[in-house]
């Protein structure tokens, strides 16, 4: 761990590496688990990510305190915001939380994210989809992430949690902002950070208030369904964390599935011939977007905390040293996978980190997979004689939620 | 076809049961009860369920008599 190039994880989260960050995670991978100048340490070998994931020395409750930035106003900033962030550091939402808490959330949550509602989504994506195209089909240019992508998935999450319609635009917004806050600079920035303060408030205010109008009248979806029941062991979920856990819901339903679809449609573009097959034969959609998950992964990593010191292939990570667990790179060890930089969904034992793993696996999982088949699919069917306006594409910020900003295509038409 | 589930390496992820609903299901929250013989009908859905298996448990095999076909 000691004579790697400990600027190796700064240069990845530098916007001109976004594009092709694979060669920097080649060189991080030669030390497996490599601390960096910053004391930052970087696991990026599958082996190393996998037991890390499963270790529980390794802990999720690595978020900063909350803090409101000082108004002026000393009822603010003397009680109110105060009570403010002890709540919410008190009630981080469940990707943030560790056991014992973390099951009990995540129980619930799954209580409610039942296989007939999930399933239930399916047509209506699919309904969804061709709607989107619809919009578009006199068009012979289109931006995937503007007219499909990004609309697709929050569409979805809000019906599913039971969000009105007509809330659904500052959902976007929201949505897209507070996702920010799973980059490890947001929690620097200041600027960013009270910008997702005032954001998490709103967006706190907004669920509150939908909480008690689900509780009064309530209806067939998640977050009536988690405002009403009860865990058997656990109770009632708490306002705090009802809110936190919708306001989960709702970023991690949405961003990821944005860049699935999207870095999804590069890849295939950028490979024809499986984006002829794919059109030949839609039944191969899953394989694809397994491969897409590992090959081109929307959450590149997730960061972590040594709850301990934790001995590791001749190393010693230390205890409080921040972690990242770099499942992109993971997904492109030649110690685990034959080829990895090859896109092959014929791929045998795919067991790629493209959701994570362990305790945290994504919880959206059959959702993401039942939106990305819809719109891939679609696309494939749909799509007469695509390409692609500008490769490699824009990018957006962020390097752990990675994804092009916009794809834009050319197409003869949309059939 | 016949599906075998490698139960020591399940760790009750339950993509199978999204995938595939009508022959897998958890019971309470680690217990997975599976179809080990489903109709042909669903390979499909049985397809999809050994894919979506983060630790790959899930595996399907010719059924005994039309091993030899």
């Amino acid at each position: 761990m000691s004579d790697a190039d400990g600027t190796l994880f700064a240069q990845v989260r530098d916007p001109a590496n976004r594009p092709d960050p694979y060669p920097l995670y080649a060189r991080l991978r030669a030390h497996p688990v490599a601390r960096q100048d910053d004391g930052t340490v970087v696991a990026s070998g599958y082996a190393a990510i996998r037991a890390l994931l499963h270790d529980p020395r390794v802990s999720s409750e690595d978020l900063p305190p909350a803090e409101h930035p000082p108004t002026g106003n000393p009822v603010k900033d003397w009680i109110v915001n105060p009570l403010k962030d002890r709540i919410a550091d008190r009630h981080r939402p469940f990707i943030f939380r560790d056991p014992p808490d973390h099951g009990a959330l995540r129980r619930q949550v799954m209580a409610q994210f039942t296989v007939a509602r999930v399933r239930g989504m399916k047509q209506r994506t699919e309904a969804l989809v061709a709607e989107c195209l619809e919009r578009c089909a006199q068009n012979r240019t289109f931006d995937l992430v503007e007219d499909l992508a990004y609309p697709l998935p929050v569409t979805v999450i809000c019906e599913l949690l039971g969000v009105p319609r007509e809330d659904e635009a500052r959902f976007h917004a929201w949505a897209t902002q507070l996702a920010t806050a799973l980059e490890p600079e947001s929690r620097k920035d200041e600027t960013l950070r009270a910008c997702n303060t005032e954001t998490f408030d709103a967006i706190a205010d907004y669920m509150r208030d939908l909480i008690r109008e689900k509780r009064r009248a309530p209806a067939d979806d998640m977050l009536s369904g988690l405002a009403t029941a009860k865990d058997p062991e656990a109770g009632r979920m708490s306002d705090p964390d009802l809110i936190a856990t919708a306001i989960l819901l709702l970023i991690a339903g949405h961003e990821t599935t944005v860049n699935l679809i999207t870095n999804g449609m590069l890849t295939l573009l950028r490979h024809p011939d499986e984006f002829a097959r794919l059109r030949a034969d839609p039944e191969r959609a899953p394989r694809v977007i397994e491969e897409l998950l590992r090959y081109e992964p929307p959450v590149h990593y997730r960061t972590r905390l040594a709850r301990a010191p934790i001995p590791f292939a001749g190393t010693v990570i230390p205890e409080g040293a921040p972690l990242v667990l770099l499942f992109a790179a993971g997904n492109r060890d030649p110690a685990r996978f034959p080829h990895p930089d090859r896109f092959d969904p014929d791929r045998a034992d795919n067991q790629h980190f493209g959701f994570g793993g362990a305790l945290h696996y994504c919880v959206g999982a059959p959702l993401a997979r039942i939106e990305a088949e819809a719109a891939l699919t679609a696309l494939a069917a749909r799509l007469r004689a695509p390409r692609l306006a500008e490769d490699p594409p824009p990018y957006r910020d962020g390097s752990s939620l990675r994804g092009p900003k916009r794809l834009r295509l050319i197409i003869d038409a949309i059939a | 076809m016949r599906v075998v589930v490698d139960l020591n390496r399940c760790q009750a992820y339950a993509q199978c049961c999204y995938a595939a609903p009508e022959r897998f299901v958890l019971r309470g929250d680690e217990m997975l009860v599976y179809d080990p013989a489903p109709p042909e009908a669903e390979r499909a859905a049985i397809d999809r369920a050994v894919l979506a298996c983060p630790v790959r448990a899930i595996r399907v095999e010719p059924a005994a008599a039309e091993g030899t076909a």
